[in-house]
């Protein structure tokens, strides 16, 4: 509790219908009473400024903030959390409408939504969309699910007095019709009672008998040299448990790749951000954690900083890593990539375009900030960590390395993630910390971010200054293309070697393109580090390609989406650079997005700022090799069936983000068994429940743990085709499995349950178990240096078509309608198949027309909070057609690829390309701005008249 | 992340909470809705030993009409200003600026009250209740005093309110005949986002031509712009597309905006001369019994 002694009083709260009598301080909030006193963690905590809308409860019936309300002041009010809104077992209408609608994805904004929308249909039963919208422009969604939270909130009404079952609502959203049972129907989500009640936890939400909690002390200063920590006064406040510095941590460097670990616990010496870390304390509750910080006593010898690429590079410039010279100049990274021969390309072509890009600083900005609890037993020497990442498998990896714990004495537990899109796939300080602070204290430490510690620790997208150059035939085919790209890295490495790769690396993959040079030099800056984000690396590259695409066609005179069509990948093709395309079907994405969209009609012929434009994009299934070398199979599972035959349980390391794992692996390992999708458990997530698997990045999961998890499955559904065949007196041969029963191919009344059979298994041989594994083919990638990134089993493809209004007195552009056609290969799971589409195309709005993170001119940031850095709200969603074009991929599940980064990588190069339709201004630096587009009209006038 | 150590009083009485605000002088904060005071407590922005919560005053929240005057509580939340009849006829402009606010849940705590008192030059409410000529009545120490909007603004988060003052109720005269006032804001999204500039205007038609008129400029300057040539330029004209945009492209002049993360000083005086023409047919519309 904080606050006074002679501020704190009593008061009564209702709470869902019962009566409480709290003790709260003068600043207790509303939230902090709900989530802390009372255990009501459904009510969630995003931003602490009224910004996320996460933390929606109703007070009195209005809908509110409870950041923003002291418990003081709530005295005697009527509270209703999301733990109110069901009765009992009977789930709200609203709530059963959000699951089948697919209106949830990470869940960790749900629900602050569904307090907002009870508050909206209890005094509008019926609202309409704008209406909806209106009421739900204080509630961010960063999994961009607002699509189907429109229409779940407009169909909330067939949901009354009808029972949640696990039948798809809408079974047209089946594109293509396969062979599946299981497999390819939208399935409500695994996750979706649990999330729609707010009984999913997060790691925020755990709470250890004798939980302590620790903050970070970060820089104040961007570049420096520590001369002088004093802790005295910060050890001597009470409540405090431990303080420490570098010299109470391991001296160890850590990372993500090997080759560039360059990251200190905290630091030792010097640091390079403002924000580095330099000291932390473990104290009984947060506020004295908080007020420990500022007690410490930090002196710098402050260094010159360099806040940008060139600047970086430039002769003389400070050295940010100066104790290592391969990091001469500040470059981390260089790629230099040559195939084919350039020069000759460039030489043939009829037309050169070239032009300089600009991106942004994005920030993934997940509405659940960071948390990690870690429990140290003392006896056993074991850790246990539940922690907010996307990626467990390099987290146990990563502390069992600077810590000297076996990882087997390690258990790490990822609980529900509220989003990661790539910064929750690092070991962060917060865990590192905790770890230590748990073995010092022996008792379990509680570590998380606040909003603007998430903006200071980023790991973002990097931005990138792009230099490209394409050379075309008249007929509008591609005869070279040359970029030469810096890549902001801010102070340490993070994925950044990755990134450098990827954005040379993708460029290839979605046209023929005979010659390829780039140049990319990842820099170090004196910034918080950028990492791995949502199309790692690619989507700016993209940008640039997409939009040098239409600047040639019209240079050419030719149409954009047909001069696509003239350089399309075809299957079955080795890229320049040494990809492995199997299924591919582009061409049919964009002869279907044209045909969808009326492209020919409308071209060129809308009313001024009114415009179209398409971008394309595809992305890897999966990285083809682990970010550490290691012989481990990059996915593992293993199913066990019930005794009685009548379940399955799926035991799989993954992390579910939002992105639908959680529902999409069941339904694989349904499919393969041959049982209906209800049976399905899932015990996931946990190190000592399931084998490893390297976790949520590099959109890996569908292809690589489903067909580890369809291995598993054909193990047990081949032991019980046996026994079956044996039962029957027929060869397990011309069996099959669907469905719940087991039966012969040629006669399907000639079977037996499911379930009878696996009761005989156990019977006979005890335990009905299948384990299932995956790695990516061997050898991938070419005889080049850093060829292994942009390896992978199999590539998407995606066509997207923007329709967009520009306001040209403002330069607002509006996203009145978006087109997406993508080849995710078979579609597993279309609810969550589009809503990763839908979803994408919402962040690539934000990011190409809103989003970008500031820096002052001492490296500190603007807009470290969400009413300065903007994402996009309901609002802001335009109409989404999604439509998937399936291709079988041989190397997938059932033939399945990924969808949720390539989805990303299309949006910003169609709606440039549709702003440029729409007005004439061509803006070639991210995000494109209202500001920007009048600039250009300004510009074009001027033009005009001289 | 917890708010620092402060005192929260909860006076039952006006005079309780000027006696309190005096006694705390420059270390006490007026606690209305609070969804700016605690962002700011606990960014550190601000930090004070004494929060005076206002919530208790139920005086302080009603909304009526009365005397030609629409009078409003400032201690009334967004909400049920905006959703007020009273409100809805008297002074559409005023419901058109609330709405556009931050997201419903704020508005559900905020008051109008607290909008104008933090004084922050991007508020929404503050331009539009200068259009329409709206008086502040403030209680303190020395009794009550009633100042006109205009002369309430003294910079960014500084106001007239001495120490031991709150302000009590916001005056509007009621919408007469041939007038109507509107409100126009640009902000980067749809929703939620704070203003890059606003405009409110009022007029005041004599058969077809405009007698008067108030345009004032929110989130382009330390205090609420009074565009008083931009209004000058009206006065004696027809409404037209054309005199708008005359008056527009005054308004931009008279602007004195600073450059920062939601634009630069040019941009924001594009945008304030797209706005004024905008929010002027809006108001001559409503004027003319047209709108809401």
């Amino acid at each position: 509790m904080t606050g006074r002694e002679s501020g704190s009083r009593l008061i009564n709260l209702t709470v869902n219908e019962q009566v409480h009598e709290v003790g709260v301080a003068p600043g207790t909030t509303l939230k902090e009473v709900l989530r802390r006193d009372l255990g009501l963690t459904g009510t969630k905590s995003g931003c602490d400024a009224g910004d996320c809308g996460a933390c929606t409860v109703l007070m009195d019936g209005r809908a509110v903030t409870s950041c923003l309300v002291l418990a003081a002041t709530a005295d005697g009010a009527e509270i209703r959390t999301i733990e109110g809104v069901a009765q009992g077992n009977d789930l709200h209408p609203l709530q059963k409408s959000f699951i089948k609608h697919g209106a949830l994805q990470c869940g960790f904004c749900t629900s602050g939504m569904l307090m907002t929308c009870i508050e909206l249909i209890e005094r509008n039963p019926e609202p309409d969309e704008q209406e909806i919208k209106a009421a739900l422009a204080g509630n961010l969604c960063r999994c961009g699910t607002y699509p189907r939270i429109l229409e779940a909130v407009k169909n909330w009404r067939s949901f009354e007095g009808v029972p949640l079952d696990t039948e798809p609502f809408d079974e047209h959203e089946r594109d293509q019709e396969r062979d599946l049972d299981v497999a390819g129907r939208g399935v409500p989500r695994y996750d979706g009672p649990d999330k729609v009640t707010g009984r999913t936890l997060y790691a925020a939400d755990f709470k250890l008998p004798g939980m302590i909690h620790g903050k970070i002390l970060g820089s104040s200063v961007a570049h420096g040299l520590i001369k002088r920590i004093d802790t005295a006064r910060a050890r001597e406040l009470p409540g405090v448990l431990a303080v420490i510095t570098a010299e109470d941590v391991p001296d160890r460097f850590y990372g993500v790749s090997p080759a560039r670990y360059d990251e200190q616990i905290l630091a030792r010496e010097r640091v390079r951000y403002i924000g580095d870390e330099v000291a932390a304390v473990a104290a009984v509750d947060e506020a004295t954690a908080q007020k420990a910080l500022d007690l410490i006593e930090v002196e710098y010898e402050e260094l010159p900083a360099v806040f940008d690429p060139d600047t970086a590079m430039a002769d003389g410039a400070p050295l940010i890593h100066p104790e290592n010279p391969r990091y001469a100049g500040n470059v981390n990274t260089a790629v230099e990539w040559h195939f084919g021969d350039v020069d000759e390309g460039f030489a043939a072509a009829d037309v050169v375009v070239e032009e300089k890009f600009v991106g942004n600083r994005v920030y993934q900005c997940p509405i659940e900030p960071h948390a990690t609890l870690a429990r140290w037993e003392h006896h056993a020497g074991k850790l246990t960590l539940w922690s907010s990442s996307q990626t467990p498998h390099y987290l146990r990896h990563t502390l069992s390395r600077v810590f000297d714990i076996p990882q087997g004495d390690i258990r790490t537990i990822a609980p529900c993630i509220g989003g990661g899109f790539g910064v929750k796939a690092e070991t962060t300080p917060l865990d590192f910390c905790a770890v230590v602070f748990a073995r010092m204290t022996g008792r379990p430490v509680m570590m998380k971010y606040t909003r603007e510690e998430m903006f200071t620790h980023f790991r973002g997208r990097h931005k990138q200054h792009i230099e490209m150059k394409l050379g075309l035939k008249k007929d509008g085919s591609i005869t070279a293309c040359q970029s030469r790209i810096l890549l902001d890295g801010g102070a340490y490495t993070s994925f950044g070697v990755i990134t450098a790769y990827y954005a040379g690396s993708m460029i290839p993959t979605l046209y023929n393109i005979p010659s390829y040079k780039y140049d990319g030099y990842r820099v170090y800056t004196n910034l918080p580090a950028s990492g791995a984000m949502r199309g790692h690396g690619v989507p700016a590259p993209r940008f640039a390609f997409e939009s040098l695409m239409d600047m040639a066609a019209e240079q050419l005179g030719l149409d954009p989406l047909e001069m696509r069509l003239t350089n399309a990948m075809q299957p079955e093709t080795v890229t320049c650079n040494f990809l492995d395309i199997r299924s591919c079907e582009f061409v049919a994405t964009l002869e279907q997005a044209r045909e969808a969209t009326r492209w020919r009609e409308k071209k060129g012929s809308l009313p001024p700022g009114k415009g179209i434009g398409v971008g394309c994009g595809g992305f890897v299934s999966g990285a083809g090799y682990p970010i550490y070398r290691s012989k481990f199979p990059h996915s593992n599972a293993l199913i066990r069936v019930s005794e009685d035959g009548l379940a399955a349980s799926l035991h799989i390391a993954v992390a579910e983000i939002g992105q639908g794992c959680n529902t999409v692996l069941p339904q694989i390992a349904a499919e393969e068994l041959g049982i209906p999708y209800h049976r399905m458990w899932l015990v996931d997530s946990d190190s000592v429940l399931a084998p490893t698997d390297l976790g949520s990045y590099s959109s890996r999961v569908t292809l690589m743990a489903g067909n580890a998890v369809r291995m598993a499955a054909a193990e047990i559904k081949q032991n019980l085709l046996v026994v079956a065949g044996g039962l029957l007196g027929t060869d397990a041969q011309g069996l099959v499995a669907r469905g719940g029963r087991i039966f012969c191919a040629a006669h399907p009344s000639v079977g037996l349950d499911w379930d009878e059979v696996a009761r005989e298994a156990f019977s006979r041989g005890g335990p009905v178990t299948g384990t299932g594994h995956y790695s990516p083919p061997p050898n991938l990638g070419g005889p080049v240096k850093g060829s292994a990134v942009g390896t992978s089993p199999a590539y998407s493809f995606s066509t997207a078509v923007a329709e967009v209004t520009v306001d040209l007195e403002t330069g607002y552009v509006t996203v009145d309608e978006f087109t997406d056609f993508s080849d995710a290969g078979t579609v597993i799971n279309p609810v969550t198949f589009h809503g990763q589409v839908e979803g994408g195309i919402i962040m690539g709005l934000g990011e190409t027309l809103m989003e970008d993170t500031l820096v002052r001119s001492d490296g500190s940031l603007v807009n470290p909070d969400l009413h300065g850095y903007l994402v996009p709200t309901v609002g802001d969603t335009p109409r989404i057609v999604s439509r998937a074009v399936e291709s079988y991929e041989p190397r997938g599940p059932f033939g399945a690829k990924e969808i949720g980064e390539g989805c990303m990588l299309p949006i910003s190069g169609a709606i440039a390309n549709a702003i440029h339709d729409a007005c004439g201004v061509r803006v070639t630096e991210l995000p494109i701005t209202p500001e920007k587009i009048l600039s250009g009209l300004r510009k074009q006038r001027n033009e005009a008249k001289s | 992340m917890s708010l620092n150590d402060f005192f929260l009083h909860r006076p039952q009485t006006v005079a309780e909470a000027c006696e309190l605000g005096l006694k705390h002088g420059q270390d006490a904060a007026y606690l209305a809705g609070g969804t700016d005071l605690l962002v700011d407590l606990r960014s550190g922005r601000r930090s004070v030993a004494h929060v005076i919560s206002l919530a208790e005053l139920a005086e302080f929240q009603l909304i009526r009409l009365e005397d030609n005057h629409l009078r409003i509580g400032s201690m009334a939340r967004m909400v049920a200003v905006s959703s007020s009849l009273e409100v809805q006829e008297s002074c559409p402009a005023l419901c058109s600026a609330i709405d556009a606010m931050a997201g419903r849940q704020i508005r559900n705590l905020a008051t109008l009250g607290g909008n104008i008192c933090c004084g922050v030059p991007c508020s929404d409410t503050p331009p539009v209740l200068c259009a329409c000529d709206a008086d502040l009545v403030m209680l303190g120490g020395n009794g009550e005093r009633t100042v006109a909007v205009r002369d309430f603004f003294l910079a960014p988060r500084v106001t007239v309110l001495e120490p031991g003052e709150v302000l009590a109720e916001i005056r509007i005269p009621a919408r007469s005949d041939g007038s109507g006032a509107a409100f126009q804001r640009f902000a980067l999204r749809s929703g939620s986002a704070l203003a890059v500039a606003s405009v409110a205007a009022w007029v005041k038609l004599d058969a077809e031509e405009i007698a008067d008129a108030r345009v004032v400029l929110g989130a382009v300057g330390p205090v609420p712009i009074y565009a008083d040539r931009c209004a000058q330029e009206l006065v004696g004209k027809l409404p037209s597309a054309e005199s708008f945009a005359a008056a527009g492209s005054i308004a931009a002049e008279e602007a004195r905006p600073i450059s920062d993360l939601r634009g630069s000083e040019q941009y924001r005086r594009e945008i304030v001369e797209v706005l004024a023409a905008r929010a002027l047919e809006e108001a001559v519309t409503r004027a003319r019994g047209g709108g809401r």
